[in-house]
């Protein structure tokens, strides 16, 4: 009942500061366009003025790709065909699971560590707007938060790196080499591929924790006002491992809406011709309206986590 | 285990030579209800044991070897395959290591495998005496001195084998099954035994062509008949080169099984008792038939109808393509998962290669299963000498299995595997022009020429951008440059003409020359003997302003008439270039606003051609190639060239990479703590 009352505060909440995830999107976007505008220029001297232009008009000219491909260097190997609807999530995800983001191009890295610090910094804001008591986005009362908390966020930042380098790096790993042990001594790929899977839920689900728990720091350190960041954090696990129903339960329940979007996302892509203008800009606003979605949902977390911290406390 | 006794090993020997003899006597095809198909020059009759829990196969082999040449010879090699896996010095273990990075898997004692030849004896027949030779054992290292080489076996003969003369030979041996490094070997209780037994080498133009086993390379062999017994215990599955002849339980727990082919140059056989075995006969054309055996992994059963599928494809569209398929058996193994031994080709007999996961559109098991099969007519019918010729065994399968492939089953879709689930992208197609490797020839082959011996190839990539991607796509392009009827005429013409034979290149290059009418080295010598690149392409569309004449002409002065002009007067001129080395005619098609298309031609020859047009209307679009004939072609994009650009196309990926930038970005809010 807890995770209920608090998952639906907080999806108010974040309806009341619609502006801020608004605002969001737009450093999303923005920060993304700076690579993109790159690699509109790429594909367009690339293929432009040749007839496989009129082929990626229509379709995906693979030929094109695999010159486009070995030819390539940095931001252009960044194009495959995979980043179409599902294959984008999907590289993601793996990307993810298996810290390959971290393989990135170096102008990916630069854009995706400026994201980071770019978010530590907003979630000051992001929680202070929602710690008041009626949420309400303000650029002077978000810039304040946001600049109020974001020495002690970047601390906990790094503090949290340690527990995502250890699961992320050093714990898969660990997994890695017993799956190769048992994949050189399996007779099928069959017990290997379930064993990999499982391996990577772990790290998944590993990841996620870490994230919530760090959290709940930030929320403490917002709420109670901690000037003690490591404190804070050990708190915030104290505080997961007491109430692990209500704080995996509600994170678990804002992952399904994230699922959820994105599979919503991935089925309306598939049908949506962009064989003219009129077809590619509908799509560009429903990948819009995705990334948009999957910020709502972030900031619906948050919202909602505040409120269960407080509920309980 | 029982073993077996000293009095029934002399009563099996006694048979085995009466038998052995008695089917020279009366022709070693007594047993055959086919004739052969060539001259049976390497014939091997042997009885084995394989010690499942040693490892251990202990043979007799009885080898009557025809001398075919015009030369004679007092010496006999033989490739001990095996001994490649004896210690990690062998030329295969050392060349794989530095070239490919490829480990031995594991150095304990009982993983390494061997071929040790026991004992090795002349038996009487009308030219020989009974003699030992034993003694006269040698190991040679014909390519690269390595003196820890054990694979090429040499004995000595008290007296020469003269043109035509027949000498036969019994040779005990025992070989020690290794754990899978390549191709063969032991894994838990799957046993894939390829390259097991003494082999001999091939006798030509007046001395051995017998290779060392190196890390690239596969075979070259006589033709002959293999009539083969194998003993294993009784709930093992057995499947073979040739027709499973007998099955007969010993009464100890084990089993013999008979196998038999005439007109093949290699018997490898695999066995475990987890196989699933599934027979079924397949009339591939009128009055044509063959028996497909499909030994396949208990995880694999879903895949049945998709291997049966693919071996039937493959045989009907090769019958179609290259000649009738003139085994009466064909036996497709699916491996086991660190076997190692799957993609691999022996007469009537291959391994395919699947994974549990698979979905439609995705070419697995077809492809390797339809290439492997399709190594059959090149290694296998047509016998080329892999060591020396790559090209023309890989190569003409790579080209094969992708027409076969495409004609089958269609264009194979674009999919990836995320964690080990394959997805596939339904509006991505490969196209053929992409599936023959154009992507492995533009980064690698021009390290190399094809035409090297296998191991002598820079580095793994070249051998096999070369070996494989080169020569398919060069046979592709072949193909669209003669046009496909006659290419079909030529190609089975050469694979029927040349089955038994073991042709070299010039071989194919004299059947192309005879097909197109001309002297076509000048074509095959760029890419055979060559390491240039081609690539043609549109570098420039210019419509400019017809220039009129202006200013004083003898005196009088004239003024421009472009103003006076209600319709301009356009100078056309379309720049082509060859970017690449290699040299071949080439059409141009020139579009105009109008709709109108002008074709030309240029002998490609110089680094550039340009094409000028006069007229009322613009140039639209150029395209060098237009047909897509030139398959070799590293630059497709540069191919064609449009006056004005295509904003769309830019847009629409842009938008596409983009949500996938948006989206990694809100990954990485994750590591914000």
């Amino acid at each position: 009942m807890k995770v209920i009352i608090n998952f639906s505060k907080g999806f108010k909440n974040t309806g009341k500061t619609a502006r801020m995830v608004f605002l969001f999107f737009l450093i999303n976007l923005a920060l993304s366009m700076v690579l993109a505008v790159p690699m509109y220029h790429s594909l367009k001297n690339s293929f432009g003025q040749s007839k496989v232009g009129e082929r990626m008009s229509k379709g995906f000219d693979y030929l094109w790709w695999e010159e486009f491909r070995d030819e390539g260097k940095g931001l252009d190997k960044t194009f495959t065909p995979s980043i179409i609807g599902k294959g984008a999530i999907l590289n993601n995800l793996e990307a993810f699971v298996q810290m390959r983001f971290f393989k990135a191009p170096p102008l990916v890295l630069i854009v995706g560590i400026l994201y980071i610090v770019l978010h530590v910094f907003l979630a000051g804001g992001i929680l202070s707007i929602f710690n008041m008591d009626t949420p309400k986005f303000t650029a002077k009362g978000f810039f304040k938060g946001a600049a109020t908390y974001f020495s002690r966020f970047f601390i906990l930042m790094l503090i949290s790196w340690v527990f995502f380098i250890a699961a992320g790096i050093f714990l898969n790993e660990g997994l890695n080499s017993i799956l190769d042990d048992v994949a050189d001594n399996s007779l099928s790929e069959i017990t290997p591929f379930y064993l990999g899977l499982l391996f990577s839920a772990i790290i998944f689900f590993l990841m996620l924790f870490i994230q919530m728990v760090f959290d709940y720091a930030r929320i403490k350190i917002v709420l109670e006002d901690r000037r003690n960041v490591l404190k804070s954090a050990l708190e915030a696990f104290g505080f997961v491992f007491k109430h692990p129903g209500s704080t995996l339960g509600l994170y678990y329940l804002i992952l399904l809406i994230h699922v959820v979007v994105t599979i919503i996302y991935i089925f309306i892509k598939e049908f949506i011709p962009q064989s003219a203008f009129i077809g590619v800009l509908i799509a560009f606003l429903i990948q819009q309206l995705f990334i948009f979605a999957l910020i709502w949902v972030r900031c619906w977390l948050y919202s909602s986590q505040m409120e269960l911290y407080r509920y309980i406390k | 285990m029982k073993k077996i006794s000293l009095k029934e090993a002399r009563l099996l020997k006694k048979f085995l030579v009466l038998g052995f003899i008695s089917s020279i006597t009366f022709g070693i095809f007594l047993f055959s209800s086919v004739e052969p198909l060539c001259k049976q020059i390497a014939n091997y009759t042997m009885d084995l044991k394989l010690d499942t829990d040693k490892n251990i196969i202990s043979a007799t082999e009885l080898l009557s070897w025809t001398n075919d040449t015009q030369a004679s010879t007092d010496e006999l090699r033989f490739h001990l395959y095996w001994n490649a896996f004896q210690n990690n010095m062998s030329t295969f273990l050392t060349e794989g290591e530095r070239r490919s990075g490829r480990r031995v898997y594991k150095s304990n004692k009982e993983d390494w495998g061997y071929c040790q030849v026991e004992t090795i004896k002349i038996m009487k027949n009308q030219f020989f005496e009974d003699h030992d030779i034993t003694p006269t054992i040698e190991f040679r290292q014909p390519d690269n001195g390595n003196l820890y080489d054990q694979t090429v076996l040499s004995v000595k003969l008290p007296q020469a084998v003269r043109p035509d003369q027949t000498i036969l030979l019994e040779i005990k041996f025992q070989s020690k099954v290794p754990r899978p490094i390549s191709r063969t070997g032991v894994y838990k209780d799957y046993y894939f035994i390829a390259q097991w037994f003494p082999k001999i080498g091939v006798f030509q133009d007046g001395k051995w062509n017998c290779h060392q086993y190196h890390a690239s390379s596969e075979y070259f062999a006589d033709y002959g008949t293999y009539d083969v017994k194998i003993t294993l215990p009784s709930s093992f599955v057995i499947g073979a080169t040739g027709e499973h002849r007998e099955k007969n339980d010993n009464g100890d727990g084990t089993t013999t099984h008979r196998f038999y082919q005439h007109s093949v140059h290699d018997f490898a056989w695999a066995a475990s008792p987890r196989l699933l075995e599934f027979k079924e006969a397949f009339n591939f054309a009128p009055g044509k038939k063959t028996e497909i055996t499909l030994l396949l992994q208990p995880w694999h059963k879903k895949l049945k109808e998709r291997y049966l599928n693919a071996v039937k494809a493959a045989i009907k569209y090769c019958s179609l393509f290259y000649g009738d398929y003139p085994y009466t058996t064909a036996t497709c193994v699916d491996p086991a998962y660190n076997s190692r031994s799957g993609g691999m080709e022996y007469p009537t007999f291959f391994t395919g290669g699947a994974y549990f996961l698979t979905r439609k559109g995705i070419p697995r098991p077809e492809g390797v299963t339809i290439h492997e099969f399709g190594h059959g007519y090149f290694y296998g019918l047509v016998g080329n000498n892999e060591f020396e010729n790559p090209w023309m065994d890989e190569g003409f399968t790579s080209f094969l299995d992708t027409e076969v492939y495409y004609a089958a089953y269609g264009d194979p879709v674009y999919s990836k595997y995320y964690f080990g689930i394959p997805f596939t992208f339904k509006d991505i197609y490969i196209p053929i022009e992409s599936y023959g490797g154009i992507s492995e020839h533009r980064t690698t082959s021009d390290m190399d020429e094809m035409q090297r011996f296998s191991w002598k190839f820079m580095e793994e990539d070249s051998y096999g951008a070369n070996s494989y991607s080169k020569a398919e796509l060069m046979l592709r392009t072949l193909k669209r440059f003669l046009g496909e009827e006659l290419f079909g005429k030529m190609i089975k013409a050469y694979s029927t003409r040349w089955w038994f034979k073991h042709p070299g290149p010039k071989d194919f290059y004299d059947v192309v020359s005879e097909f197109s009418g001309q002297d076509m080295s000048w074509f095959l010598d760029q890419f055979v003997h060559g390491s240039g690149k081609l690539d043609y392409a549109v570098s420039k569309i210019a419509n400019q302003r017809q220039i009129q004449p202006e200013g004083w002409f003898d005196g009088k002065y004239q003024k421009s008439l472009h103003e006076k002009q209600e319709k301009a007067l356009y100078e056309s001129e379309v720049l082509v270039r060859r970017l690449g080395e290699v040299k071949i005619p080439v059409d141009v098609l020139i579009i105009f606003e109008d709709g109108k298309e002008i074709r030309e031609n240029w002998d490609g020859q110089y680094r550039w051609k340009k094409f000028t047009f006069k007229g009322s209307v613009k140039i639209k679009t150029a395209i060098v190639d237009p047909e897509f004939k030139l398959v070799l072609d590293v630059n497709r994009t540069n191919n064609s060239m449009m006056r004005k650009s295509n904003c769309l196309a830019p847009l629409k990926w842009t938008s596409n990479w983009l949500v996938w930038l948006q989206h990694a970005l809100e990954f990485f809010t994750i590591f914000g703590g």
